[in-house]
């Protein structure tokens, strides 16, 4: 009676589950994703202003380098992008839309700096799975935040806020776009500002 | 009687199983309700209105409006890692469309960029050269109403040049073979017994 039992479990199993499709790749990608919810839009003060020195930083990428602000005085515009953490929604979806727009940084003569707290293992997980990105993606994980902390965008839960800011080549900051945590930001106000720096 | 209580088991567990793969259905329905009422801003590209049927140069229009019998609608985001790599093989699936004259101007092709700026579906354009017009959702109309579908995700419609609106695919994820994609659209819509489902 057993045998037959589940023989019969097993047949309904393979009829019910073999009549649905594979499971679509972004479906699986989304187990993989965090769901931190509806957080408080901002969440810290801004510790610098439009038209200030942006305050110098070295972090580790996770290609293995040493990053500096510094390196790219007199050569380009940097865009910083902070994003709050890997493997959350909005930020699984903001970087790689920076690769689509790979050309238009690259015709404003600008790199981006994308950073984040999270570790450089994590990172490079997270930014592999999105099959790489053009630009540089630095930790910020220790001195914990203390990159995001210089600029004031380190919240009280010890994430970033997103946030972007612009610099030119002489180190100044040209724009802070400090973004509503939940709101990814429009790519087109990126390129508005660089447009102003030709 | 064992024999008769091992079938009525198996039965009671895959009528469970079944229920919830019905149920994974049901949001079409919800996507019919969405994608009938959706608004989009007619395309500036001659090209694509005629590929359409838009008669109008400007202002909005409604998935209705398309001359079509059947209506597919990749919902795609230019964010989307997985998107940018299926652009090659969904555009194949428009070259699919149009090397077959029987379908060519029956079922027609268009992608939705959801919670899409204009620029940002204007720069996934420039990047992938879709053959197929592209339309943003600025006004987040998808992004808000079907905050639950993965992108790419794709939607057939029924359409009938506009005497019905029948959702009769909709699952989220890309494929990988164009042609086999198109068979089953063609097969799933009923278009080919020429009648209705």
């Amino acid at each position: 009676m057993k045998r037959m039992f589940w023989a019969g479990i097993l047949c309904t199993l393979f009829l019910v589950v073999g009549a649905q499709n594979a499971p679509a790749v972004t479906e699986a990608m989304k187990k993989e994703i965090y769901d931190i919810g509806k957080l408080k839009p901002i969440d810290s003060e801004l510790k610098v202003r439009v038209g200030e020195q942006a305050p110098d930083f070295t972090l580790r990428s996770t290609a293995g380098k040493t990053v500096s602000l510094s390196d790219f005085r007199e050569k380009s515009n940097v865009v910083i992008s902070f994003i709050p953490a890997a493997w959350t929604p909005i930020c699984s979806d903001q970087w790689p839309g920076y690769n689509v727009a790979q050309d238009v940084f690259r015709k404003n003569n600008t790199v981006v700096l994308g950073i984040s707290v999270d570790n450089v293992p994590t990172l490079f997980a997270w930014t592999t799975q999105m099959d790489g990105l053009w630009f540089p993606v630095l930790s910020d994980f220790w001195p914990h935040g203390a990159v995001a902390k210089k600029f004031g965008v380190l919240r009280s839960d010890g994430v970033a806020e997103r946030a972007i800011f612009i610099i030119d080549k002489k180190g100044r900051i040209r724009y802070i776009g400090l973004q509503d945590i939940n709101v990814r930001p429009p790519l087109e106000d990126i390129v508005k500002e660089l447009d102003k720096l030709r | 009687m064992c024999k008769t209580l091992s079938v009525a088991a198996a039965l009671v567990i895959g009528l469970c199983l079944q229920s919830s793969f019905v149920s994974a259905e049901e949001p079409q329905s919800d996507h019919r309700n969405v994608l009938m009422k959706l608004k989009l801003s007619v395309p500036e590209n001659q090209k694509d209105r005629e590929y359409l049927g838009i008669k109008n140069s400007s202002g909005k229009m409604s998935l209705a409006q398309i001359r079509a019998e059947v209506l597919i609608i990749e919902i795609f985001s230019m964010y989307c890692p997985h998107c940018q790599k299926h652009a090659p093989t969904a555009n194949k699936l428009y070259h699919a469309i149009d090397s077959r004259k029987e379908f060519r101007d029956k079922i027609k092709y268009i992608g939705i960029g959801v919670g899409n700026s204009k620029y940002e579906v204007g720069i996934f354009k420039q990047k992938y050269s879709p053959p197929f017009p592209l339309f943003d959702d600025g006004a987040y109309t998808i992004a808000n109403s079907l905050s639950g579908i993965g992108t790419p995700h794709y939607v057939g419609i029924r359409t009938d040049n506009g005497s019905k609106f029948e959702v009769f695919y909709s699952k989220s994820g890309g494929f990988t073979d164009a042609e086999e994609f198109l068979n089953m659209i063609v097969k799933e819509s009923g278009i080919q017994r020429g009648g209705s489902r």
